[in-house]
Parts: C-alpha cells; structure tokens; sequence
C-alpha cells in the first residue's frame, strides 16, 4: 500500500513543475519527465522577490499552478486512468468514484485494502442490492418502459448497474432536461428512490452522430464544474469572466494568484486573501459588515420605546424631557416615568434602581458598549481600506514622477525604482495590518489578545512611518526609506509567524 | 404538450380510473382535452383531522413531464403544516428535487395521502400551522378537524365552539375565509383574532 502511495506522491510532483524550493519536502525534478507541462503557469506569488530586500514568507502563500480548462481537463482524465487501474473499472465510471471522495486517490486505494469493497455506493454506481436481485428486477419487470409506459421490446430498454430498465427515448429526454435544469450532482436514475447516477460513458450513447450537439456540450461543461469543485486540489478562479482554474498541491488556507487576471484568493474560502484572520472568522466579519445587524444594534443603543405607544423614539437633544410626537405622552427618558411626576424633584428618578425598568438600562448599555467596540474596529478596518486605494493612485503618481526624474537626468531608471517597491510593500503590510482587525475583534481578552494587539501596534508605527516618508520622498534618503521597508516587513513576519497557526 | 406527456397522462388516467374501484380513494378527472389541466380529488385518511373530507386538487401537467414533477396544489382549502392554508401551496419533496421520471400522478396522490396522515413539521410550508402543531398538537387537531368540516364536507358534528366564535365574527361583516384564518392563527382567541384580521 505504502509503496502505491509514494508513486501517488510522485506523480503529483511530476506533474507539478517546482521551480522553488518553497516546500523543502519536494523532491527536485529531474526535468524530462515534465516536458509536456512546462508551458504551465506556475507561480509561488513572490511577485515582489525581484526586488531582493523581500522575504515572501511560507506563511502567506503556498506554491500553485494556473490551468486553463484543456489541461484542467487532461489532468482530471489523467486521475481517472489512474483510478480505473485501482478499481478494475473504466475511467468514466472511476470519474464518479473520484468525485465523491474528493478526488483523493490515496482515499480510494486506503479504503481499497483496508475493506476490499470500494466506495461504489456513495459514488452513484451501486445500489445497495447485490447482483442476483438486480436480475431479479430486470426480469421482473414487464417489458414496459416506466416512463412513457410503452411496451417495448427487451433489447430497446436500456439500464444502469441497478437493473432499472426504461426506453432510450426516455433516458435521451431524461439527460436533455437534466442537463437543461443545472444538473446539480450529477444525471440520477429515473427510478424513485434509485440513487445511482448516469456515469459519462452511460451518458455519451445518447450523443447524437453530430459532433458538439447542446446535450454534449452542456453536459461536459456541467461534468467539468461538478468536478473541479469536489477536487480538493482545484478551484475556479474568481475573478471576473475568467476560465482559469487553480491547482494547488496542498490546500490550505492560504493566498494563490491567478497568473491570467492576476486576481488574489484564499484557496481554502475563496475570499480575498485575509491572513492572519481564519477563514471562519473573516467570514463573520464580513457577514457583519454587510448586513444591517448595527441598524439593530444602534437602534437598541440609541432609542427607547415609548411607554404608552411603544413607537420608537431617537433622543436627539439633551433635554430629559421628552414629548412622544405620535401620542402627546410626556415621559421621562430616564426612568421612562409619566413626567407629570417629576415637577421640580427630577433628579428623584435615578433613585428607583430596583424598579425593573432600570434594569432594563443595563442591556442597552451593554448594547451600546457591543456598538463601540464593533465601530472601533470597523472604522480602522474601512480607514486602511481607504489609504489602499489612495496609495494605489500614490503609486502611479510615483511611476510618472520617476520618468520626469529620468528625463531631466536625475538619475536612471533603476536608481528610482526603490520607491515602487516601497509602494508595494506598503500595500502589502497595509493589506495584512487591514485584516488583522476581524482577528482582535473576535479575539477572547487574555495575553494572547495583548500580545496580539502590541504587535499590530508596532506593526502600525512602521506602517505610518514609511508611508509618512514616502509620500515626503524628497525630504529622505535612500536608506532610510529602505530601512524603514525593511523594518516594517520584519515587523509584519514576525507577526504573521507567530499569529498564523494552521 | 409534447407527445410524450400527452400519451402518458393518457395511460395514467386509465390505469387510476380502474384502480379506483379498488378502493385507493383517490380520483383524478380531465379539465379539458389537452392533458395540461387535471382536477385531483383524495380523500382524508382514517385516524386523521381530515378522515371522510374531500380534498380537491389542481394538477398541472409541464410541457416537460414526465421529466419534471407536475404542479400540483389544494383547491379545498386546508389546516396542515406542510400546506399553505391561503394558497394551498404543498411542501413535499417528490414534487421538487426529489421527483423521478417513473413516478406518477397516482404515486403523487397517494404520497399526498400520506402526508395527510404524518405531517413534518420540521419542513413547514405554513409556519403558524407548524407552530401550532409543535406547541399545542390536541388545538391544531381540533382547527384542522374544523377546517375539513367546513371546506372539504368531512362527517360528524361540528366543535360548537369554534361555530359560535366563528359566527361572532362574520356577523361582524368580515368575509368567512379571512376570519377562520384569523381565529385559527390566533388559538381561537375571539379579541386576539380580531386585533389581527387581515
């Protein structure tokens, strides 16, 4: 089994073309075996290494692959043949196998000589039946397709492993409107309760003679889809309109660039990178974000209901005294007592604390409390947000500032250039002290969340003080503004070091 | 309608209306000649609120079946958690994502009557009935064994309670459908039901 598995291990490094020593476990390729797929994209997103002061951090990225559908496709038929070897099965019928066990063919083979049965139940092949009832069904049944419930001769009906025959016409109509419905899984059997699937070999018979008829054509997109999703090694990428998919040798949640749109995803949620926030929480603050639970939440911190007419009422001066406009009530906004008892002694109101609706004052401090830290943390969440997309416009003021520097003999090109890098790694730090913020909020106090927060606020000095010293570039020298880089990133290592477990 | 569905519901019909004397208890009728309308008619269970009430059912046979499951909805309307008491729309799994071709309006029909007879609260198409079933079962029978008296002529005599508040309301001038649902969504409480007519 062991040795099964190491040829596993192997192949997958043949196929992935290392050209860094990112994973020191990776063996080195010998080179011919990889010929065919040099002309595969590969990248490890140390796209500012060039540079030579930046360390790109194991921590931040890990190595993947940008595929366009063809090789996508050739790769996921390449598994297939693998797995058809392992199961004694053809290779369409092994695609169903690899899609319901995530396409770990190390799985398949480990379940293989553990049990000796494979996993063909899940997958959509078999029915729980065993082989004698299911020529008992086939027998069984009258020579009447189920569907259009015409009588037909035998060798018209046509069935998948679990004996349910019906009519090719049927089955042809069954694969059309499927197809035409999204097919979200998979073709089933038209049998109720059945749960085998059409496997795509079942599913080309009803091609017609024609080349690249719609069904063809929908349902090899749809093939494609169902599969790249259930890969545990692929993902679409989620840029706009574009096709690639992203191979990734070993998932985790971790940032991968598409080498075709250049768009930067976690591989694990899909979300923009968001490091050193998990995707679990970056999820919840975005969620929060978005919706309108603060409406809520300020509402409940803000407002009080009226104590005759419950209509909701905004305190919007300082005065006590409030007038309901929608019930003339005159009450008080402190004990929401009838005014009419107050007179002269008002300061008598704060006295009741163990009338209930004082206690009741509780709760909406603690509300109100909740709506501060949630607008603290926002609002430094949406300020680094906003000083992003100023320095990207910052950046392209420095590149024309370079070429007038340049044309007026000021140096060459090359000498300017440390204020580009600058630039990107100011993004680059920004963009991670951004996202540490769903990290504290959600943080539980303890010395970890101190520690945490020390960090990021010497993170944050760093960060201020170079985009401090670029945007007064001239008032600086060289070196002191690739120190400052050079700090800044330390600082943002260190941090993600010791923040970023998984 | 494509051939295919035309020809089916045609041999469907044959077989259920030589079934039906068999005792299924449940019956299904033409609207026109065009197999596109069906009218459904299924009969309470035993042992139910609904037991001897005539259930009427609007089949809606797609251009696609039998490939996609037909649109079916009660006519006769009806106090069930997994049926919209106003629009007697149905929640039951065979006529969405678990529907196969070589399911028909029979196994449909009976798979109604079963629903009749074990609700799934869990899965509620109408949230008020859910609720009431969940929270106060013995009050849910009661409304339901009234409802099927009342819309779907089920035997026996009717909870003079329920008469009488019902009465009380109508005599108000409010339109006999909006104030049963009233008074069922509101535990048969006369100045709650009122507070909420709508």
């Amino acid at each position: 089994c062991s040795d099964d598995y190491e040829d596993d291990e192997e192949d997958i490094n043949n196929y992935y073309n290392n050209n860094e020593d990112d994973f020191a476990d990776s063996e080195e390729e010998d080179g011919d075996s990889t010929s065919n797929n040099n002309d595969i994209k590969t990248s490890n997103n140390n796209d500012i290494n060039q540079s030579g002061i930046i360390m790109t951090s194991k921590l931040e990225h890990f190595s993947s692959k940008t595929m366009t559908v063809s090789e996508t496709n050739e790769f996921l038929w390449k598994d297939c043949d693998k797995a058809s070897v392992v199961l004694s099965i053809t290779p369409a019928m092994s695609r169903l196998v690899l899609q319901a066990s995530k396409w770990k063919l190390a799985v398949i083979k480990t379940r293989l000589y553990k049990t000796n049965k494979p996993n063909f139940l899940e997958s959509g092949l078999q029915n729980a039946t065993n082989s004698k009832s299911i020529e008992k069904v086939k027998s069984s049944r009258p020579k009447v397709c189920g569907v259009c419930l015409e009588t037909l001769h035998r060798s018209k009906l046509l069935a998948l492993n679990c004996g349910h025959q019906f009519c090719d016409g049927c089955w042809k109509q069954h694969m059309v409107f499927a197809v035409k419905d999204g097919m979200s899984q998979g073709i089933p059997c038209m049998e109720p309760e059945c749960t085998l699937l059409c496997h795509p070999d079942f599913v080309k018979q009803f091609y017609p003679v024609n080349q690249d008829s719609p069904l063809e054509t929908a349902y090899k997109t749809h093939l494609f889809r169902i599969s790249v999703s259930s890969h545990y090694q692929l993902r679409f990428c989620p840029g706009v309109d574009c096709t690639s998919v992203i191979y990734g040798e070993k998932p985790k949640p971790r940032k991968v660039q598409c080498l075709t749109c250049k768009t930067a995803f976690c591989f694990e949620c899909g979300t923009p990178p968001h490091i050193p926030t998990n995707c679990e929480t970056i999820k919840k603050w975005l969620t929060k974000c978005a919706d309108d639970s603060e409406t809520a939440n300020y509402i409940s911190a803000n407002t009080k209901d009226c104590p005759k007419c419950h209509i909701c009422i905004e305190k919007n001066g300082g005065c006590n005294h409030i007038k309901c406009s929608k019930c003339s009530h005159n009450f008080c906004w402190m004990c929401l007592g009838d005014w009419k008892n107050h007179g002269n002694s008002y300061y008598e109101c704060s006295r009741y604390k163990e009338n209930p609706r004082i206690a009741s004052k509780n709760s909406q401090t603690q509300a109100r409390e909740a709506l501060k830290k949630y607008l603290f943390y926002f609002q430094r969440w949406e300020n680094h947000d906003r000083s992003l997309h100023l320095e990207a416009q910052a950046r392209s003021r420095i590149q024309t500032q370079i070429e007038e520097k340049v044309n007026s003999n000021q140096g060459t090109w090359i000498d300017w250039q440390y204020l580009l890098r600058a630039g990107e790694l100011l993004a680059q730090c920004r963009y991670t002290l951004q996202y540490t913020y769903p990290l504290v909020y959600y943080a539980e106090t303890g010395p970890e969340k101190a520690l945490f927060e020390y960090q990021q606020a010497q993170l944050e000095v760093e960060i201020e003080g170079l985009a401090w010293k670029l945007e007064h570039a001239g008032e600086y020298q060289r070196g002191d503004i690739e120190n400052q880089m050079d700090v800044a990133e330390k600082r943002r290592q260190t941090l993600l070091a010791r923040f970023v477990t998984v | 309608m494509s051939s295919i569905a035309a020809t089916r519901v045609q041999r469907e019909l044959k077989d259920i209306n030589s079934e039906e004397c068999s005792g299924q208890n449940i019956r299904i009728e033409l609207m026109n000649d065009q197999f596109e309308h069906l009218k459904g008619e299924i009969i309470g269970p035993p042992g139910t609120p609904y037991q001897g009430g005539k259930f009427k059912l609007s089949i809606h046979i797609p251009e696609t079946y039998p490939f996609n499951p037909p649109k079916v909805k009660f006519e006769t309307k009806i106090w069930h958690p997994n049926i919209s008491s106003v629009t007697g729309a149905i929640c039951l799994d065979i006529l969405k994502d678990q529907w196969a071709a070589a399911l028909t309006l029979r196994t449909v029909l009976l798979s109604l009557q079963a629903l009749l007879s074990a609700a799934e609260p869990d899965d509620p198409q109408d949230a008020v009935v859910a609720k009431q079933y969940k929270d106060n079962n013995s009050l849910f029978y009661k409304t339901a064994k009234f409802w099927a008296q009342i819309y779907a002529e089920a035997p026996g005599p009717t909870d003079t309670d329920c008469m009488d508040k019902l009465k009380k309301v109508t005599e108000m001038g409010f339109y006999r459908d909006p104030s049963l649902r009233a008074l069922s969504s509101n535990s048969w409480n006369l100045a709650d039901a009122l507070d909420n007519i709508g």
